[in-house]
């Protein structure tokens, strides 16, 4: 968007308060979402909790198409479409929520870095696992992502998708990787994230910020989802300060909320719990 | 005693060792960690530059990125982290991760896709270190891959056209630069006295930034706003590379670059041309060779 289109949007969005009707497209939960995106969902769901911002789930089998970036989720919030956790964090800032602004400078810039990395590391591992990894692929990602749709729909979809995401990991390098060294760098990067959290409840101490929420969003998902090898919510396992801390984000924020709730749901559907 | 090791890349110009960030985070690294590199950097010869470069090469073994090429090192106790805490070894990966993400394409759309950039600095300067018929190809096809990256990984809507992607990555990358300002505040190097990878890496992004002298230079320009930047990258040219900062006036340095990239441009399409009319005789002689020897049985 040009300089401009964003100060006109933003100033239409600082001039509403948030309304109640605020929904959260996604996927459906049960049949066809896939790990990133829910990870992604999760992650903007977990961060408006924290802004203490009512909103309502609503799963289209369509979701991706109706994105106004072609990417899951996006919001609805009065008549303004906004999605991907980025531009959803301004957008709420522009309405006057924000969750970073007792951080410094510094702080700023070390929590922008964080979240780059999570989305560089953890986001590309993902759909690596699940669009590069032919096991993962046969057995998980296509009978999910075009089930809502007829043969030869379901199929041509996946397809089609799975081309976009392999071109995509050529181009930045990742194509020549194999699945070890995929895991590898999972590993690197909850070891950063497991580092820098230390034995603070959250990663800039007293409050939660954007960071915990992506994070969380990652993490928890890696650890609920059941795929064809538990190799990758191994890794997230052996750093128990991770673990810790998604528990106690879920803990805090998703529970004794109402029945729909994005992780209970997820537990339920994903057949292990993280509380075991 | 370590085996020797031989660091292929990119050489350099404009007062740099290297043009390109990947081959020069991997030679800032070799400075600070004292690891005893062999620099070979690719001049025209016959043998091509085989895929990824900077490529090392230690008795038989071949290792092409970046960040393994750094790990390597690491294993064979050239490490130029050993003092990090483990909360910086962290910061470290995620900075880089803000780089690559957030500098990386605006550097490769400066380098490569800009239009004016491209044509009268970057394809001479490659084409003139690679062999003939390469030089045709290569600065070509690593355009294009440039491009392809920059379309992939920031290129989806709503951004549609390219003007839309450019600027949304040139928002991104002077974000970035005031980002790292901000960290960098007044110390010498990211964490404290002595360089480590993230300098490393810092460096390589912003050295040809800082000193490579383009026609369209909106990212030079912002950097040279931020001083601190700019003195990170002088003092580490000047101790770790023992290159000297003229002591010319702003204005008049400019007018020196300027006239020395004319000169280099010039001199670099000389040595193309020279190139193509070499091989043009040399086709000739063979082909008059050829026409002489299939008269021979004719003549007979």
């Amino acid at each position: 968007m040009s300089l401009v289109a964003e100060a006109f949007v933003t100033q239409l969005a600082a001039a509403e308060p948030w309304p109640e009707n605020a929904a959260l497209y996604q996927q459906l939960k049960e049949e066809q979402i896939l790990l990133s995106d829910n990870a992604s969902s999760l992650a903007v769901q977990a961060f408006l909790q924290m802004c203490n911002l009512p909103i309502r789930v609503v799963c289209r089998a369509n979701a991706e198409y109706m994105s106004p970036s072609g990417k899951v989720p996006f919001i609805h919030v009065g008549n303004q479409v906004v999605s991907e956790l980025g531009p959803i964090v301004q957008f709420v800032k522009a309405k006057g929520h924000s969750l970073s602004d007792g951080l410094d400078e510094v702080q700023k810039a070390e929590m922008k870095a964080y979240m780059e990395l999570v989305n560089n590391m953890l986001l590309t591992a993902e759909l690596y696992l699940q669009w590069c990894d032919d096991v993962t692929v046969e057995e998980i990602t296509h009978p999910r992502y075009g089930s809502p749709y007829p043969w030869p729909l379901n199929r041509i979809l996946s397809y089609q998708k799975q081309w976009e995401v392999r071109r995509k990991m050529k181009a930045i390098g990742w194509a020549g990787k194999t699945l070890e060294q995929v895991l590898e760098d999972v590993d690197q990067c909850c070891q950063a994230l497991s580092q820098r959290l230390g034995t603070q409840p959250y990663f800039f101490n007293k409050q939660p910020t954007e960071l915990d929420a992506l994070v969380f969003g990652h993490l928890f998902t890696i650890l609920t989802t059941q795929l064809t090898t538990d190799e990758l919510s191994e890794k997230v396992k052996n750093y128990s300060n991770l673990t810790a801390f998604c528990r106690r984000i879920e803990q805090q924020y998703f529970e004794g909320h109402d029945k729909d709730s994005a992780t209970t749901v997820a537990a339920r559907s994903a057949k292990r719990s993280l509380l075991r | 005693m370590a085996a020797p090791m031989e660091l292929s890349c990119w050489g350099g110009d404009w007062g740099l060792p290297s043009l390109h960030p990947e081959s020069l985070t991997v030679m800032a690294y070799a400075k600070f960690s004292g690891a005893p590199l062999t620099v070979n950097t690719i001049h025209n010869s016959w043998r091509a530059p085989k895929g990824d470069v900077p490529v090392l090469i230690s008795e038989d073994i071949v290792i092409s990125q970046p960040a393994k090429i750094l790990n390597f090192l690491r294993r064979q106790k050239y490490n130029a982290d050993y003092e990090l805490s483990a909360k910086q070894g962290a910061d470290t990966l995620a900075y880089i991760a803000l780089l690559e993400e957030k500098l990386l394409p605006a550097l490769l759309h400066t380098f490569w896709v800009e239009a004016e950039n491209y044509c009268s600095v970057t394809k001479p300067w490659f084409a003139s270190r690679i062999a003939f018929p390469l030089s045709l190809y290569l600065p070509g096809k690593m355009s294009r891959e440039a491009l392809n990256r920059i379309l992939l990984t920031r290129g989806g809507p709503p951004l549609y056209s390219l003007t839309e992607v450019e600027a949304q990555i040139y928002r991104d990358a002077k974000e970035c630069l005031n980002l790292l300002s901000k960290r960098l505040g007044t110390s010498q190097f990211f964490f404290g006295d002595t360089p480590t990878t993230l300098d490393a890496f810092v460096f390589g992004f912003l050295a040809p930034i800082y000193k490579v002298c383009f026609p369209r230079v909106q990212l030079q320009e912002h950097l040279k706003q931020l001083p601190n930047l700019c003195r990170f990258c002088d003092d580490i040219l000047t101790c770790y590379f023992r290159l000297t900062l003229s002591g010319h006036s702003p204005a008049g340095q400019d007018i020196a670059d300027a006239n020395l990239q004319k000169l280099t441009q010039l001199v670099n399409k000389e040595s193309n041309l020279i190139e193509k009319i070499r091989l043009s005789l040399f086709l000739c002689r063979w082909t008059t060779t050829f026409v002489r020897v299939l008269s021979i049985p004719l003549e007979s």
